[in-house]
């Protein structure tokens, strides 16, 4: 009677042990699952992390050497800007003497005169000189030897009104309606991007 | 027959304490993704952090060197032989007056 006592107590307490190893199983499995998701997870989104660094990185170093060359450019572009500038200066001074020296400044005179009044599309055409060419071409055949070199039988007359120029002239139509402008400015300012170019290629291109 | 309800009421309790030591552990489950996702992220952060501070260095360093080359072509221009110049000037009075 005793042993099968003793044998049904320690059945009820295995029995409950096994079960108890069932569910602590099932608990700590769940549990396990769960962590294991969320280290999937997360461990996703390190890698993603990881992933983006490589570009983040890149442009990191790209804004700042973009930085660098776009200052670098800009300071390229002022100091070459000031270089042709003083080029410029020096030209202009070149030309104020070449207009002192008669010899080679009347040849230029006569032919920017006849241009003008070539361009002008009127018979009688007015020519006005800087008032330091009024003063020392007045008198002289300036227009006529202007209009000796073009075979043409217009008329110009000698415009008592000065224009502010360092050389040069500039002709009109008698009526006023048509000016062509032949001073040294003009020139300058015509031909500037092509001098600029020029000047760039001398002194820039190695 | 008392021996067998005292056996019961322990297998009970084992089974009580087995579930409230699962129940405990589920509870702290939670808390316990949560520390662990906060590491395995701040270790990629902190990649990340030195990773940035490498690029930040390495784009300096870059500046640095352009900085440097730009300094020597600006150097370049400014001293341009007064010959050079002279021959610009020339040229740009030959095309004004031809």
């Amino acid at each position: 009677m005793s042993d099968g006592l003793d044998k049904l107590v320690e059945d009820i307490v295995r029995e409950s042990r096994t079960r108890a190893e069932e569910i602590r199983k099932t608990g700590l499995a769940q549990i396990e699952d769960r962590l294991a998701e969320a280290r999937a997870e997360a461990t996703r989104e390190a890698d993603q992390i990881t992933r983006n660094l490589r570009t983040e990185c890149e442009a990191v170093v790209n804004r700042q050497v973009s930085q660098e060359k776009q200052k670098a450019r800009l300071a390229y572009l002022a100091e070459k800007n000031r270089v042709l500038n003083d080029v410029m200066k020096d030209v202009r001074a070149r030309l104020l003497e070449f207009c002192r020296n008669d010899s080679s400044y009347r040849p230029f005179l006569l032919k920017s005169i006849a241009q003008g009044i070539d361009a002008t599309p009127s018979d009688r055409v007015k020519v006005a000189l800087s008032e330091k060419d009024i003063r020392r071409y007045k008198g002289t055949k300036l227009l006529a030897n202007a209009l000796s070199t073009m075979h043409t039988t217009k008329m110009a007359v000698l415009s008592d009104e000065p224009v502010e120029t360092t050389g040069g002239a500039v002709v009109a139509s008698e009526d006023d309606k048509v000016r062509v402008d032949c001073t040294l400015e003009a020139r300058l300012e015509l031909m500037k991007p092509q001098l600029l170019s020029e000047i760039s290629k001398i002194l820039f291109v190695s | 027959m008392n021996k067998i309800v005292e056996t019961e009421k322990e297998s009970r309790q084992i089974l009580d304490q087995t579930n409230k030591e699962i129940s405990e552990l589920k509870r702290d489950a939670p808390k316990k993704i949560a520390l662990m996702r906060e590491d395995i992220l701040q270790k990629a952060t902190e990649r990340r952090e030195s990773a940035l501070a490498e690029a930040e260095k390495t784009g300096v360093e870059e500046a640095k060197r352009i900085a440097l080359e730009s300094k020597k072509q600006l150097d370049s221009i400014s001293q341009i032989p007064s010959a050079k110049r002279r021959q610009a000037v020339d040229r740009a009075i030959e095309l004004l007056l031809s």
